[in-house]
């Protein structure tokens, strides 16, 4: 039952960010590489306001600010770079956030991580935490499927199709894309007021790069774009990688094969979409 | 005043003089045809008034407005439509959808005038005959019904100036007609339409004036009649010494 309950959370957390990554990333095929260096963060500023001010209002306050913050900052990148750039850059942007949190020890204690972080009082009983985040989850799918709808989801998609052609209807690329990536900056910052709940810790090794590998796994597996697919698709990715949990295999072992594994799904699902994923830009 | 003035209007792009000098205005209701050989910067103009690009010197008013560093979103709310050449059409997306994204891109009030959006997308679809193809992809319509679903979710979506860069290329000869009676339609409205077209008897049947261009300059400008006699009109499109 544990188990059970402990997918339910693990999926749970893993379905508004990939929602909200596909809607950016698939949908409007916008290059952002950096959505778990906007996670990284919101981790921190909620647990280290947590620490200081022992408020759960403050520190989720201040997470809905930085994730916002740093949100803005990649739409702005977006805004002024080529695709391509921006995949290089937003790869730099993590990283760099990533040497800052494993740097700035006084605040975050850098590699150690910071431990002992405390459930809130509703949340400490795991029946109550997957609930709490089952019900965070259902009400980012409603918003992700009804924004995929809405005109935003079809200004994506022209934007991505044409972007003259769709400017010259009147769309503006500046505000859809600004609010794609807030969506998925705030969907980020829900994932986080749980995750390190969850675990009781805070851990920059949670943030490293495999971490968005398997993100893209799940979105690109559940074929770009689709609210749907994301949804499923985090379902069956986060059971095969708890499921190797029963391999009987040493964790030196086990760690590096579940990276290679979704690397591996990650090289087999871009293959198998290779003429939709990058499809050619027309132009005027 | 004129719907559309352009003065002393200029590009160079890659020390290339693309249009030089280039200055014409239109009356509201007008349709004018713009021809000239292949690369002789009639797309490039559109660019320029669609605000795709920015001129080196001279200006673009529209409505006496001068909208020259406008961006194409500004200017398409205000009410300049494009029909691109190359089809602007959504292929991914259904029919319903690439004339519904056209409405919702209007500034809100505009958008609220046009009442329910649902009824005027289906009446959209109704005025070139594909209301039975509302859920179909774009993609999968011939280059004849792409090019009306174009210019109706143009006309649709309250333009009053509409740029089309040739609207019969790419349209099967039995389908040129209907693209023609579309643009008429547009003229019974008093919309102003600016024609770039190859089809000289289009342009005949259609147009209340011309315009050549050659090598980015307005070599031409007048009644269809007058522009097709014209000599130097023989001398670009057959190479003939403009010496002599
Ligand atoms: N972005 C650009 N950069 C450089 N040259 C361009 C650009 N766009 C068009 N041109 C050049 O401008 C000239 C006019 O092109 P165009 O306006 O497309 O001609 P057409 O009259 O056939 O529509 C061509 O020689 C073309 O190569
Ligand atoms: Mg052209």
């Amino acid at each position: 039952m544990d188990f059970f309950l402990h997918l339910v959370v693990t999926i749970g957390l893993w379905i508004p960010i990939s929602m909200g990554y596909t809607l950016l990333f698939g949908k409007g095929q916008v290059m952002h590489f950096g959505p778990i260096g906007v996670s990284v963060a919101c981790g921190y500023a909620i647990f280290v306001t947590l620490g200081a001010t022992g408020s759960y209002i403050a520190g989720i306050a201040m997470g809905i600010l930085v994730g916002t913050a740093v949100s803005l900052i990649f739409a702005w990148l977006a805004l002024r770079l080529e695709n391509d750039g921006l995949g290089v850059m937003s790869i730099a942007v993590h990283l760099a956030a990533m040497v800052i949190v494993l740097n700035w020890t006084d605040v975050t204690r850098g590699a150690l991580g910071i431990p002992r972080i405390p459930r809130m009082p509703f949340l400490e009983t795991l029946p109550m935490f997957a609930l709490a985040v089952t019900l965070a989850s259902l009400f980012w799918i409603a918003l992700f499927v009804w924004a995929d709808r809405s005109a935003l989801g079809r200004q994506m998609q022209a934007l991505s199709e044409s972007e003259s052609f769709a400017k010259a209807m009147g769309v503006s690329r500046a505000k859809v894309h600004t609010i794609a990536f807030v969506l998925l900056g705030l969907a980020i910052v829900s994932d986080n007021v749980f995750f390190a709940q969850y675990i009781h810790l805070l851990h920059p090794n949670d943030y490293h790069f495999p971490t968005f590998i398997f993100l893209l796994a799940i979105v690109v597996a559940g074929k770009p774009g689709s609210m749907v697919g994301a949804v499923l698709s985090s379902i069956l990715l986060v059971l095969l990688r708890e499921g190797l949990r029963f391999i009987d295999l040493p964790i030196s072992v086990l760690g590096p094969m579940r990276l290679l594994l979704f690397g591996v799904i990650l090289l087999t699902a871009v293959y198998v979409r290779r003429d939709t994923l990058f499809p050619q830009k027309r132009t005027v | 005043m004129s719907i559309l003035a352009v003065t002393h209007l200029s590009l160079t792009l890659q020390d290339q003089h693309i249009l030089k000098n280039i200055s014409l205005s239109v009356e509201e209701g007008d349709v004018v045809g713009l021809i000239g050989p292949n690369g002789s910067g009639k797309t490039t103009l559109f660019n320029v008034l669609s605000g795709f690009l920015v001129p080196t010197h001279g200006s673009v008013h529209f409505r006496g407005q001068d909208i020259t560093g406008f961006s194409p979103s500004k200017r398409a709310h205000m009410g300049i439509g494009r029909v691109f050449q190359n089809f602007g059409i959504f292929r991914e997306m259904t029919l319903e959808e690439n004339v519904l994204v056209a409405l919702e891109a209007l500034p809100a009030e505009q958008r609220k005038a046009l009442g329910n959006l649902k009824e005027v997308v289906q009446g959209t679809l109704e005025m070139v005959g594909l209301s039975g193809h509302a859920k179909k992809k774009a993609g999968s319509l011939s280059g004849g019904q792409m090019r009306l679903l174009e210019i109706a979710r143009t006309l649709k979506s309250g333009k009053e100036l509409f740029l089309l860069d040739e609207p019969t290329a790419g349209v099967a000869p039995k389908m040129t007609h209907q693209v023609g009676d579309l643009i008429s339609e547009l003229k019974r409205d008093r919309k102003t339409v600016l024609i770039i077209e190859h089809d000289l008897p289009f342009i005949s049947r259609v147009c209340d004036r011309v315009i050549v261009l050659n090598v980015g300059e307005v070599v031409l400008d007048g009644k269809p009649s007058e522009v097709k006699q014209h000599r130097k009109l023989q001398e670009i499109y057959f190479g003939a010494d403009p010496t002599s």
